[in-house]
């Protein structure tokens, strides 16, 4: 492996770890840049579930096992923020799969957000659902749950290429309130037209920071926002002794 | 004490201790830990097989409860069971009979559930994403008329026209070329550096144990 990546790699978890140790139980919770794809989206996703319709979470096609690992691990934060509020108002969300390696995740977090809310009994286990391993069968099914499931906010998140067109797609004829995240280039290609509430690249991975109250991930953002700085300036350092060096 | 226990042990013994044995394995010329990386990611794969029979049986729950209480579009839930079911069939029988001509004849029953129902249908259902996004273009004028909108359309219409052979407009294509190698590709370093800067940072939470999604200590 490359020694750049290495040492990328340790300054990387040498920043989380001392930010963490420093700020993740004590102190003020560290300031974030709040982003426009995840402003009001409780809100949002509580007005859907109290006009008595359900939320349907699309996580895609990665799994747990696979390159798209850290992404579905990132679309699942999705699951984890938004399950406590659709719980309470009594609205079932609908989770969809494209790898049986998320749904048992997926299970237990809307499990453990109806254990919390005091209601372990109205948990349905089918309320995740495993549609297709292939991507572009799994974003037709995923579309057909879109469109027919009597949806009022369609969350799509995770691991997707252009076939995310799809669920958006269905999203957008049913007039339901969209929001999308996708480190996909092809992915965010088609998503771009669809929603305008659209998490692009990275801001996939600060879900957890940007939805909830954890201080962890708040703390993980930071360290994310410290080590791009520094990616920029060795970027520009770089090129900027490269010319010296031309001349 | 039990909340410590609840907490570390699961998480260091199943996430902290394995990633960080698969990232030496990768990261050491060490033989011990490439061994010990391979084993570990072969055990990885077979649980993840064990997922797919999860995921059959939730297919299994989740259309036969709707074919059970007659719910909407419940005639599709039996098809995608019997189909199911069917495909499941030829490769069963395979590893029960070894007569080489029954094999042989499963195999192309087998060839054949993929090259007359399976990739038709999967390249059907590719073929919708063209109208999608099509009709995403035609929505985004209607309800977003911004500058940003504008601009979107005009690149993806050069970029298309750019692609075909016109005679007489082969600027297109150097237009083209120029939209996607400067703009385009900076465009694209600049997330992709993002992307793996989201990654490796998600992937330390976990590690650390900071962020626990399969536990709720």
């Amino acid at each position: 492996m490359d020694v750049g990546a290495i040492l990328l790699l340790i300054l990387s978890a040498l920043i989380l770890a001392v930010l963490l140790i420093l700020r993740g139980r004590k102190g003020p919770r560290p300031k974030i840049r709040p982003l426009p794809a995840f402003r009001d989206l409780w809100e949002e996703a509580g007005y859907a579930a109290e006009s008595g319709g359900a939320v349907h979470i699309a996580l895609g096609g990665g799994g747990l096992n696979g390159e798209d690992a850290i992404t579905s691990l990132a679309a699942l934060q999705v699951v984890e923020a938004l399950a406590d509020t659709v719980v309470s108002y009594h609205a079932p969300p609908v989770v969809t799969v494209g790898d049986p390696t998320l749904a048992p995740l997926a299970e237990d977090a809307l499990r453990r957000a109806y254990e919390r809310n005091g209601i372990p009994e109205l948990y349905d286990p089918s309320s995740v659902r495993f549609v297709a391993p292939t991507p572009v069968a799994y974003a037709a099914g995923a579309a057909h749950v879109a469109a027919t499931e009597h949806i009022t906010a369609n969350m799509i998140g995770g691991a997707f290429g252009a076939e995310v067109s799809l669920i958006a797609d269905a999203g957008a004829q049913q007039d339901q309130t969209q929001l999308a995240a996708a480190a996909d280039l092809r992915a965010l290609g088609a998503l771009y037209p669809a929603t305008d509430r659209l998490a692009v690249g990275e801001e996939l991975y600060t879900a957890g920071a940007q939805m909830t109250d954890e201080r962890r991930y708040a703390v993980s953002l930071v360290a994310q926002d410290i080590l791009r700085v520094i990616l920029v300036l060795a970027i520009l350092g770089t090129a900027g002794l490269a010319i010296l060096g031309g001349w | 004490m039990t909340k410590l226990i609840r907490r570390w042990i699961p998480s260091l013994l199943f996430a902290t201790l394995p990633g960080l044995t698969v990232l030496a394995g990768y990261l050491s010329p060490d033989p011990v830990l490439g061994y010990l990386r391979d084993r570990l990611v072969e055990g990885a794969v077979i649980v993840a097989a064990f997922a797919f029979l999860l995921g059959a049986f939730n297919i299994l729950r989740v259309h036969g409860g709707k074919i059970g209480h007659r719910e909407q579009g419940w005639p599709y839930s039996l098809v995608l069971l019997i189909a199911m079911m069917v495909a499941w069939i030829p490769p069963l029988l395979q590893s029960l009979v070894q007569r080489p001509q029954v094999q042989e004849t499963l195999d192309d029953v087998t060839h054949a559930l993929f090259n007359y129902v399976i990739g038709p249908a999967g390249a059907s259902l590719a073929a919708l994403v063209v109208f999608t996004l099509t009709l995403s273009a035609f929505r985004l004028m209607r309800v977003r008329r911004s500058a940003g909108a504008v601009l979107f359309l005009l690149i993806v219409a050069l970029v298309l026209l750019g692609s075909a052979p016109f005679i007489g407009l082969e600027w297109l294509a150097n237009v083209r070329d120029w939209i996607i190698n400067v703009p385009g590709m900076a465009g694209m370093r600049g997330l992709l550096l993002g992307v793996a800067l989201g990654t490796v940072i998600t992937a330390l939470r976990v590690l650390f144990t900071s962020h626990r999604p399969h536990s709720e200590f």
